[in-house]
């Protein structure tokens, strides 16, 4: 007797429509003086998928103000589909969803004084390292 | 007489005193406390759930109005690479008891973004629905699980739970993500009816998973091995998983004191899954060789599947699912099982999402168990709805 799922496993990956949208918005994204990451890296550290730096523990969070910006640029997805991302996550990984700061002033402050955090902000400050 | 319905209640510790609820509570907030000393707080989190079912006249099945589930779980940080993971479930039984367990109780140690080890009581990582969503009812888009992936006082048939060690992580491969689980832990057993030695009130049995150690001294290991896709084809895994362990029963032969039934289980499979594009196409395969060990009946062929296609539209979820098992009755460990009852069933539904954190869900499922050896063959239809929560 032939197998469901291998009867419909072919057709229905044949099936999936792909399509990508996504758009730019200015957001510069951050890190604490000490760490230093690459643009090619934020999806990565947001998703928490990549969790340090040298030994450094990376501590990303999130910015209220930028958010969707930031979520359309960097991840490629919307707000749901981020927290829906990290329920799953936390839920199976143990892992902790990053912390939601109220804007960039919130951010700019904890990026400064917490070593491995990183954020996103509308324009880059002084004493910080800026993702390139 | 055996039949699909009669879900043995054993496994779970029915009327639990109030002292291990005081002692659970007590422990999530001492877990608590130790991870606010190095951290801003440990939020908890959770899902509840509440619905209601009907069926037609030939299943014994609950009707009526239920309360699903209370899960609470924390994800403390205890420094830099020790973790762990916490989870208490307060679950309503089909005999309308309130039960308890310590669904998780993990420490990890994160060696780098590539590996994590976990010791303790844990999701067994075969395919994904398991780890993914298991008592996550909000997230996950149906009401119910495949039957023969339900847990294992509800129909499944593999261990669901595991207590023993786990390691995972992700290497990067390509342009995609490698992914992998090793696991070793306590094989489970079969519990029989509330007095094992007594071969006049057995009672067909199911899985136990030997929380407190292991019966018969011989681990059950496994592992998943999957790739996940990224560009064109992100939102799209593929991985193979296999498990391998002796499960005897607690059916004892008299004066020897050993296990009447012992059985070499052997599963290997895959699975697939793509959660993109407003698309959820979930599908899993189990193929099992089990070899008596403790009879001349040989090995034993069996397999399950489910292949499961939703779409989104705009907070509504229309699914489909098929699942279908044919589990070989001359396999001890099967015909052993209340849930080894080969079945297929087909499930239409539809999830809408109140809000990110809020669900209500429709089903309609058509089951049909087969007259197999010891079992008799029945069908019946449901209508199955649920308002499920996360927090």
């Amino acid at each position: 007797m032939k197998s469901i799922f291998f009867r419909f496993f072919s057709a229905v990956l044949l099936a999936l429509s792909l399509s990508q949208v996504a758009y730019a918005a200015d957001v510069v994204v951050i890190s604490n003086s000490g760490t230093t990451i690459s643009a090619g890296e934020v999806k990565d550290i947001f998703l928490g998928e990549k969790q340090f730096a040298g030994n450094t523990k990376l501590i990303p969070v999130d910015n209220a103000a930028l958010q969707e910006s930031f979520l359309s640029k960097f991840m490629n997805m919307a707000g749901d589909k981020y927290n829906s991302m990290w329920t799953k996550k936390s839920f199976r990984d143990g892992l902790t969803p990053p912390a939601m700061k109220p804007g960039d002033a919130a951010v700019i402050d904890y990026v400064k004084r917490t070593p491995g955090a990183v954020g996103y902000v509308s324009s880059a400050p002084g004493g910080v390292n800026v993702a390139k | 007489m055996v039949t699909a319905e009669n879900v043995n209640m054993n496994h779970w510790q029915k009327g639990l005193p109030a002292l291990l609820n005081a002692s659970l509570a007590g422990l999530l907030l001492t877990i608590t406390a130790l991870a606010q000393a190095e951290s801003d707080g440990v939020p908890l989190h959770g899902f509840a759930d509440a619905g209601f079912a009907a069926h037609s006249r030939n299943s014994s099945d609950p009707k009526g109005f239920n309360v699903g589930s209370l899960d609470f779980y924390l994800t403390p940080q205890f420094d830099n690479n020790i973790k762990g993971l916490v989870e208490i479930i307060f679950e309503t039984t089909s005999t309308g008891e309130v039960a308890t367990d310590l669904e998780r109780l993990q420490m990890g140690y994160t060696f780098s973004d590539n590996a994590t080890l976990w010791g303790g009581r844990f999701h067994t990582p075969y395919g994904y629905w398991n780890t993914g969503f298991h008592h996550g009812a909000q997230i996950q888009t149906a009401i119910l699980r495949p039957r023969f992936l339900d847990f294992e006082d509800k129909g499944g048939i593999l261990p669901a739970h595991m207590v023993g060690l786990w390691g995972t992580g992700k290497v990067s491969a390509g342009d995609g993500k490698f992914t992998y689980d090793a696991f070793v832990g306590n094989g489970p057993k079969i519990s029989m009816g509330p007095d094992p030695a007594s071969l006049t009130t057995q009672t067909i049995g199911t899985l136990s998973i030997n929380t407190a150690g292991d019966n018969n001294h011989q681990a059950m290991a496994g592992f998943n091995l999957g790739y996940e896709f990224s560009g064109m084809m992100d939102g799209l895994r593929l991985a193979v998983h296999a498990l391998r362990g002796d499960v005897e029963d607690d059916n004892v032969t008299g004066a020897l004191g050993t296990s009447l039934n012992k059985t070499e289980v052997s599963m290997t499979g895959g699975s697939v899954v793509y959660q993109a594009n407003d698309w959820e196409v979930l599908g899993e395969y189990y193929r099992f060789s089990n070899k008596d060990k403790s009879g001349t009946t040989g090995s034993h062929s069996s397999w399950a599947d489910y292949l499961q296609v939703g779409k989104f539209l705009n907070g509504l979820t229309p699914f489909l699912r098929v699942e279908k098992t044919v589990l070989n009755q001359q396999d001890n460990y099967f015909s052993m099982q209340e849930s080894g009852q080969s079945y297929a069933r087909q499930v239409l539904g539809l999830k809408y999402d109140l809000n990110q954190k809020a669900s209500l869900k429709f089903e309609l499922l058509n089951s049909k168990f087969s007259a197999e050896s010891g079992r008799t063959a029945s069908s019946y239809r449901s209508l199955l709805a649920q308002y499920a929560f996360r927090f």
